[in-house]
């Protein structure tokens, strides 16, 4: 069987889509064209990327009555991400199913995401481990590695990956994230893989713009960086990433940020930095309760 | 075959030009312009140092005389000018030319001046008699172009009438040299002679008329040497003819211009041809071949070429104006190898080497005469010790390398064997068996090896125009804006710096430092080409190397010169001949010159090595060198002052008076005394006296006012000390000087009532001394008076006595020892001029005491490290390799669990407070906070912590419904090593200093003090939690924490006056309490120390406060202040009409406590004076001073920093 998703594969073009943060593109897709025995993992991709823009509804009412795992996964997923919280009934499910259909790509990919997520960081490594040379998979669990700090690992998947699938999109995509960690000369070559994605009109979104603002932001490049955001904002004004990335960029050009930190409050209020920002005002009243001046005034 | 670039020296725009000259000395040329201006210019310089502008209509001939300071011009006025160039004056114009005259000549020893001119004549004139002495007839066209043989009596003409004349004129040199010892006879006979022409005229007469040009002939030129002759002509051709002593005929032709051939001339030393024509072109022709050398074409007509008589300079005029250029390089190629040898090529296209070491040079190895072509030297060589070959390149035919073995036995110049060559721009090795070849035209490198078969090919970026080896298998490619740092493996970028027209490439032995040589920078690099200085030079850099220390030696046409790391540069010495440095050891400079000599020149390094020693402080090396060094100019001691090393400074100077002003100015009062004794004078004393009370070293306070015979002082001084037995002593003193009023005061301080009751009975002040009498109940003594007086005691009507002031009694006898002075300390140097340094006494010291403060949480920190280091390992790059082969399917989870993230990281790799904020390890950064500038009160600057850690991670949007990735950003962007990241902290110095600082001082300027409160203070807090990159970035930043809280301070105080006043201008309504704080808080104002103009705001503001609320003595003392410290005219103005004011009755209507004299400073919590040498407590961060009392509160100041904490003093560098 040759490989769907190789370059000249029938579902090149929409799986680069998704990857390239293309999600409206990727719903809109005509599905007609693929051939019958690709519609399943096309129809996969478009829920995933409705998932992407939080139209979990839609990805419910689409996955329901059909038996394939891969829609069921698609359901568990839904549910999970309209509402995440470690007691969601989704997460049974979604263990569950991982034990049951572990070979499945799309149960591994969803399912691995939801159980990472609700911070079973383990059990969903497991279960990605399980994957037969799916890129997506390598993709989650390198993302997965890297934000447990195992840049080791994360490269060991990468490396892998690009033994057999050499120079596909999303390799160079996930390495680039990688090379994001290691800094130095990562961060250029990082960027240029952005750039070449953000920059092109076929395969630009806020998610590449995004990516590549803040490689230059990482390479000191504060005008262009802000450009590229900038640019972002053009096509997604309240994007929560965008925001939040644009508050560290004007904080370090020593810019007033207290309109967009509003802004982020109101785009997502759970922002991982928000989230850090209340967690760490919290520790410093606490720490800063330690020292008192010897004499009141 | 593409046309080599010329090796253009110098180029100037202007109108066509016709005629040029060189100075026989100077690096000037003359220009001949088509618009009627002669312009003289230094070449060298490139500098227009005149224009001369009396001919009428275009110019065309010019000359400078050989040794006067004069020369000569022709134009189309007919006339010929001749002119001082220093008076810049035409002294007189020769008339007689009927028609243009085309060109003019001096002769090389006789006063005469040689013309041509349309008017079918040539002309000898006698500048000194200013006359007409021979007119050469007989070309029936203009004459374009007459010039006289360099030393024979001949003189060479071209014409239009298509040729060439040679004319002999020994006749006008016999009749002019000798013109008495001619007889009658002999005139006659010449007269008579049957050779005369025409007109009976014997003086000059044709000797050979060349024809062979089949058009008008341009010019024509005689050979310096040889009996030779060069023509060229409107024919295309350039004509080579040949004489004997009775003949002339044409040799050959040289075929090639494609238009007119305007000028032609020898080279002065080659066998070389040289012509220039209106087909834009230079062309270079070989003398004994008459074939094409070079020919170089240019975007205008050339229409005159003119030859430096001794250097190898030619000038070519053409439609634009004129361009200096040189035929060859004389840059000889030489490279230092690993081996330590020179390998270098000589004008004889010989390589050889030289030893440093026997300091001898070795016989030629082997000649590269086949390289390229025979006119064009090698431009580089790059000798590899292991396989001893050489990479030679060849700018000729397009460019061109060779590498060529050498012989084990250098034997002499033998032809190479077995050499490998191609085309190529430059050629380096980059390793034992791989050299580089660059090739301009495919902007492409070839790695190749020894058989000279391509390994591997790398392309440029468009633009590249050089490479240099860069050390361990890198590159810096040169373009003209840019260098650029290239790794051959990884073929890629590592770093680039924009840098114009880099030239040459100097790397120091170890390639961690680069000096990038430009035509007239030099921009010092580090390996990873950041700037680390640049310097420029008016004229021409030449060559660099790179002393051991670090300091870089170059050589621009006329100097050597060094210069620091740092910039900071200076003369060796100045050298009349250029020459390229390849090498300094010691005192010797290796050097190759002009002619490819090698040359020792032996050099002073003292300066440099001690302005190193300086830099690097090292003191004992300083020493060393003032030991050995008998020499140490004056300009090294204003150096060493000047970078605020005034102590040091001190070690050098013998002369008493400098000695003495560096004494004070370090504050080491011994050598003052000493200074000012062998001096003495009045106002040494005086300023020693200041300096030495500042001090509290009042026994040379005592010597000081002895000197000045100050009694007053002296009296003040002893009643301060409590010195009881000198005030008597004074008291005597006073008496023996009759000075009642002395007399007076030092009873009062002794509070001796009888002799002050003698001394006013004396003074015949009866009533007075009664009243001292009566008062200190001496009721016997006043009797006496008033017996004395005559009086009788009902007469006398008293006051009401208070209580008799009795004099202070001294507690302590301080007078016996010096008040307690905190020590002005031994300085590094002096410890180490007194051999009492160790080993590590010094600053380092000071610095080990840091980590050991901040020990405590490190050692945790370190022991993870240590064992992740191992269990972990972030440096796995080879396991991935091998583990991955295995099966890509199963990503092994064996050494699971989570790593620790880069946070972690930066705070176990600073000692820095805003870096372990960064980090997100707050109660750390709390901990060193506290510990280096006691701070305890973290409220305020909790922003700030938000600040820095917002600032350091990033959000990477990745797999949709995982949380995005979080990336940490770091300023030190290069690095990799997770030992050595460190967080980007937001706000560095500069942006504080353009946003706060300049915010602060223009509220404080437009009197928005509230706001000015809040910049300063937010600087402080900036500060506080901060990094810096560099030392001097931190000397800065402390020195802005200083000022910053001498700023918050002096705000606060007005504030609080305003405050006190309700910001009312007029007082006189509220309480005398409230008035004389207010008053006195105006006062405090103007303590702070604060820049200039903001003084004078606060000065200004107490003056005229002081004058409305009738305080005429204060504010007397503050207009005097302000016109002598003001920076603002207008406020001079008005300080002037108070002071005239004031002076007539300078009193003041309240006591405020402010003594304008005394040594003080302003408590910031009460705003109180705190005067020297009372307690006092002090904020550890930013300085500020404080009653005692308040020592343990937080600082009113910076509000985070508890008052006199103990505290190791801030880090902001790692």
């Amino acid at each position: 069987m040759s490989d769907p998703y190789s370059a000249d594969g029938e579902l090149a073009l929409i799986h680069n889509a998704f990857h390239q943060g293309q999600y409206q593109n990727v719903v809109d897709w005509d599905s007609s064209s693929f051939s019958s025995e690709y519609t399943l993992p096309a129809h996969l991709l478009q829920l995933r990327a409705r998932l992407a823009l939080h139209q979990y509804d839609e990805v419910a009412s689409e996955a329901k009555g059909k038996s394939q795992p891969d829609y069921a996964a698609a359901a568990i997923a839904a549910e999970y991400f309209k509402k995440p919280s470690e007691s969601s009934p989704a997460l049974a499910k979604a263990e569950k199913l991982a034990e049951s259909q572990g070979e499945n790509m799309n149960v591994e990919i969803l399912c691995g995401t939801v159980l990472a997520s609700a911070g079973k960081v383990d059990e969903a490594l497991a279960l990605l481990a399980k994957h037969q040379g799916s890129l997506d998979v390598v993709a989650v669990i390198v993302q997965i590695e890297l934000s447990r700090n195992r840049l080791d690992l994360a490269k060991k998947a990468a490396t892998a990956a690009r033994k057999w699938a050499q120079d596909n999109l999303l390799v160079n995509i996930a390495e680039s994230w990688i090379g994001m960690r290691e800094g130095g000369e990562k961060y250029q070559a990082a960027y240029y893989v952005f750039e070449e994605l953000a920059q092109a009109e076929a395969t630009q979104s806020v998610q590449s713009l995004t990516s590549q603002a803040i490689s230059e932001l990482h390479l000191g490049r504060l005008q262009e960086s802000e450009a590229a955001f900038e640019q972002a904002q053009g096509l997604d004004a309240d994007n929560a990433d965008v925001l939040a990335n644009l508050i560290v960029l004007n904080t370090i050009a020593g810019k007033d940020v207290a309109e967009q930190k509003k802004a982020l409050q109101k785009s997502n209020p759970n922002h991982q930095l928000l989230l850090d920002l209340a967690e760490k005002k919290s520790e410093f009243d606490k720490a800063a309760e330690r020292w008192t001046p010897k004499v009141k005034a | 075959m593409s046309a080599p670039t010329m090796l253009t020296k110098f180029e100037s725009k202007s109108s066509r030009a016709k005629g040029i000259a060189f100075h026989p000395k100077r690096p000037w040329i003359l220009v001949a312009l088509h618009s009627s201006t002669i312009q003289l210019w230094d070449y060298r310089m490139g500098t227009l140092i005149d224009r001369f502008e009396e001919h009428d209509g275009p110019v065309r001939g010019v000359d400078f005389h050989k040794s006067q300071p004069m020369f000569v011009s022709g134009g189309d006025d007919y006339k010929i000018k001749v002119w001082n160039y220093n008076t810049k004056r035409c002294i007189f114009t020769l008339t007689g030319h009927l028609d243009y005259v085309r060109t003019v000549f001096f002769h090389h020893e006789l006063p005469w001046i040689l013309s041509s001119s349309d008017d079918q004549t040539i002309r000898i004139w006698n500048w000194q008699n200013r006359t007409l002495i021979c007119t050469m007839t007989g070309h029936n066209h203009y004459v374009m172009c007459a010039q006289f043989h360099p030393k024979d009596d001949l003189v060479v003409s071209a014409s239009l009438d298509q040729s060439v004349r040679v004319w002999d004129i020994s006749g006008l040199r016999k009749k002019h040299s000798a013109p008495t010892s001619m007889s009658f006879e002999d005139q006659m006979a010449r007269a008579n002679s049957s050779q005369a022409d025409v007109f009976g005229n014997t003086d000059a007469i044709v000797k050979f008329v060349l024809e062979g040009h089949d058009r008008a002939v341009n010019w024509v030129a005689f050979h310096p040497t040889l009996p030779l002759i060069v023509s060229a002509g409107d024919d295309r051709l350039v004509k080579l003819w040949r004489m004997s002593e009775t003949k002339a005929w044409e040799v050959d032709t040289c075929r090639g211009h494609f238009q007119n051939v305007d000028a032609c001339l020898f080279h002065p030393h080659q066998d070389l041809i040289i012509s220039v024509g209106e087909d834009k072109t230079i062309r270079v022709w070989d003398l004994n071949k008459r074939t094409s050398v070079q020919s170089f074409k240019e975007n205008d007509r050339f229409w005159v070429i003119a030859a430096h008589p001794e250097i190898n300079l030619f000038a070519a005029g053409h439609d634009n104006g004129v361009m200096v250029f040189k035929l060859e390089r004389e840059r000889p190629a030489s490279a230092i190898s690993q081996n330590g040898k020179l390998y270098y090529i000589t004008k004889e296209k010989h390589v050889r080497s030289y030893d440093f070491t026997a300091n001898s040079e070795s016989p030629s190895m082997v000649s590269l005469k086949k390289l390229g072509s025979p006119w064009v030297p090698p431009r580089t060589i790059s000798h590899n010790p292991s396989e001893n070959a050489i990479l030679v390149t060849s700018p000729a035919d397009g460019g061109s390398y060779e590498l060529v073995h050498l012989p084990k036995d250098a034997s002499g110049a033998v032809e190479p064997t077995d050499t490998k060559r191609g085309p190529g721009t430059s050629a380096v090795f980059v390793q034992r068996n791989r050299f580089a070849v660059f090739n301009s035209g495919h902007l492409q490198i070839d790695i190749r090896d020894l058989q000279n078969s391509v390994t591997k090919t790398i392309s440029c970026p468009s633009g590249t125009t050089d490479i240099s080896f860069a050390g361990h298998g890198t590159l810096l490619l040169i373009t003209a804006s840019s260098v650029i740092l290239y790794d051959i493996q990884q073929k890629k970028r590592l770093a680039e710096l924009a840098v114009n027209g880099v030239k040459y490439v100097v790397w120091t032995s170890d390639f961690s430092h680069a000096a990038l040589l430009s035509k007239h920078n030099v921009t010092i690099v580090t390996r990873h080409l950041q700037q680390i200085s640049t310097l420029h030079e008016t004229i021409r850099i030449k060559s660099a190397t790179w002393d051991d220390t670090g300091v870089l030696l170059y050589s621009t046409l006329n100097h050597i010169k060094y210069t620091l790391m740092n910039g900071d540069n200076g003369i060796i010495c100045t050298q009349e001949q250029t020459s390229y440095l390849v090498k300094v050891k010691g005192w010797n400079v290796y050097c190759l010159d002009r002619h490819a000599k090698p040359k020792v020149l032996r050099i002073d390094p003292t300066e440099y090595r001690f302005k190193l020693a300086l830099v690097k402080r090292n003191y004992e090396e300083m020493l060393n060198i003032i030991k050995t060094s008998k020499l140490v100019g004056q300009s090294i001691i204003s150096y060493v002052q000047k970078k605020g090393y005034p102590e040091i400074a001190l070690q050098f100077v013998q002369d008493p008076q400098t000695r003495f002003e560096l004494a004070l100015e370090c504050g080491n009062l011994e050598v003052a005394v000493e200074m000012a004794k062998t001096l003495d004078r009045q106002q040494l004393w005086e300023r020693l006296g200041a300096e030495a009370l500042a001090q509290g070293n009042h026994q040379i306070v005592e010597m000081a006012y002895q000197k000045q015979r100050s009694f007053d002082k002296l009296s003040f001084l002893y009643l301060a000390t409590g010195d009881r037995d000198k005030l008597n002593r004074m008291t005597k003193i006073a008496e023996h000087r009759g000075d009642m009023q002395s007399l007076f005061q030092n009873t009062i301080y002794l509070g001796d009532v009888e002799k002050r009751i003698e001394m006013l009975k004396e003074a015949d002040q009866y009533a007075l001394a009664y009243l001292a009498a009566k008062s200190n109940g001496l009721d016997e003594e006043a009797a006496s008076i008033l017996e004395a007086a005559g009086i009788e005691e009902d007469q006398v009507k008293l006051p009401t006595l208070g209580e008799p002031i009795v004099a202070p009694k001294a507690v302590v006898p301080v007078f016996r020892i010096n008040w307690p002075t905190k020590g002005t300390g031994t300085s590094a140097f002096e410890k180490v001029l007194m051999g009492e340094a160790g080993d590590e006494d010094f600053a380092p010291a000071e610095t080990y005491g840091e980590d050991n403060v901040d020990e405590p949480e490190r050692v945790g920190g370190l022991d993870d490290e240590d064992d992740e280091g191992d269990v972990e390992g972030w440096d796995m790059g080879e396991d991935v390799d091998a583990e991955a082969e295995s099966d890509f399917v199963n990503v092994e989870a064996s050494e699971a669990g989570a790593g620790s993230s880069e946070a972690d990281l930066w705070a176990r790799n600073s000692p820095i407070a805003a870096d372990h904020v960064a980090a997100g390890s707050l109660e750390t950064a709390m901990q060193l906070l506290n510990r280096q500038v006691g701070a305890v009160n973290f409220k305020p600057i909790q922003w700030r912590f938000e600040e820095i850690y917002t600032a350091s991670r990033t959000f990477l949007p990745a797999t949709p419904g995982l949380p995005p990735l979080v990336n940490y950003v770091r300023r030190t962007v290069d690095e990799t090593n997770t030992r050595k990241v460190l967080p980007l902290i937001p706000r560095d110095l500069e942006s504080i200093i353009a946003t706060e600082v300049t915010a602060g001082k223009t509220q404080m300027r437009t009197n928005k003090l509230d706001e000015g409160l809040k910049s300063y203070r937010r600087v402080l807090q900036l500060l506080m939690v901060n990094a810096v990159a560099t030392a001097n970035e931190l000397d800065d930043a402390k020195k802005l924490i200083h000022s910053a809280g001498q700023y918050t301070l002096a705000i606060s105080i007005e504030l609080e006056r305003r405050k006190l006043v309700s910001n009312q201008a007029d007082i006189s309504s509220l309480s005398e309490d409230t008035r004389k704080r207010a008053l006195e808080l105006s006062a405090y104002f103007t303590m702070p120390e604060m820049e200039a103009p903001h003084v004078t705001l606060a000065l200004y503001a107490a003056m005229n406060f002081a004058y409305k609320s009738k305080q005429l003595s204060s504010a007397l003392s503050f207009a005097n202040s302000l016109i002598e410290r003001g920076t603002n005219a207008k406020f001079k103005e008005n300080a002037k009409k108070i002071k005239t004011t004031c002076e007539r009755n300078p009193s003041d209507a309240l006591e405020v406590e402010f003594d304008q004299f005394a040594e003080f400073e302003v408590c910031a919590a009460s705003y109180t004076p705190i005067y020297s040498g009372s307690p006092s407590a002090t904020c550890p961060f930013d300085g500020t001073k404080y009653q005692a009392k308040y020592k343990g509160t937080v600082c009113k100041i910076c509000e985070v920093a508890e008052i006199g904490a103990p505290a190791s003093g801030i880090r902001l560098l790692g």
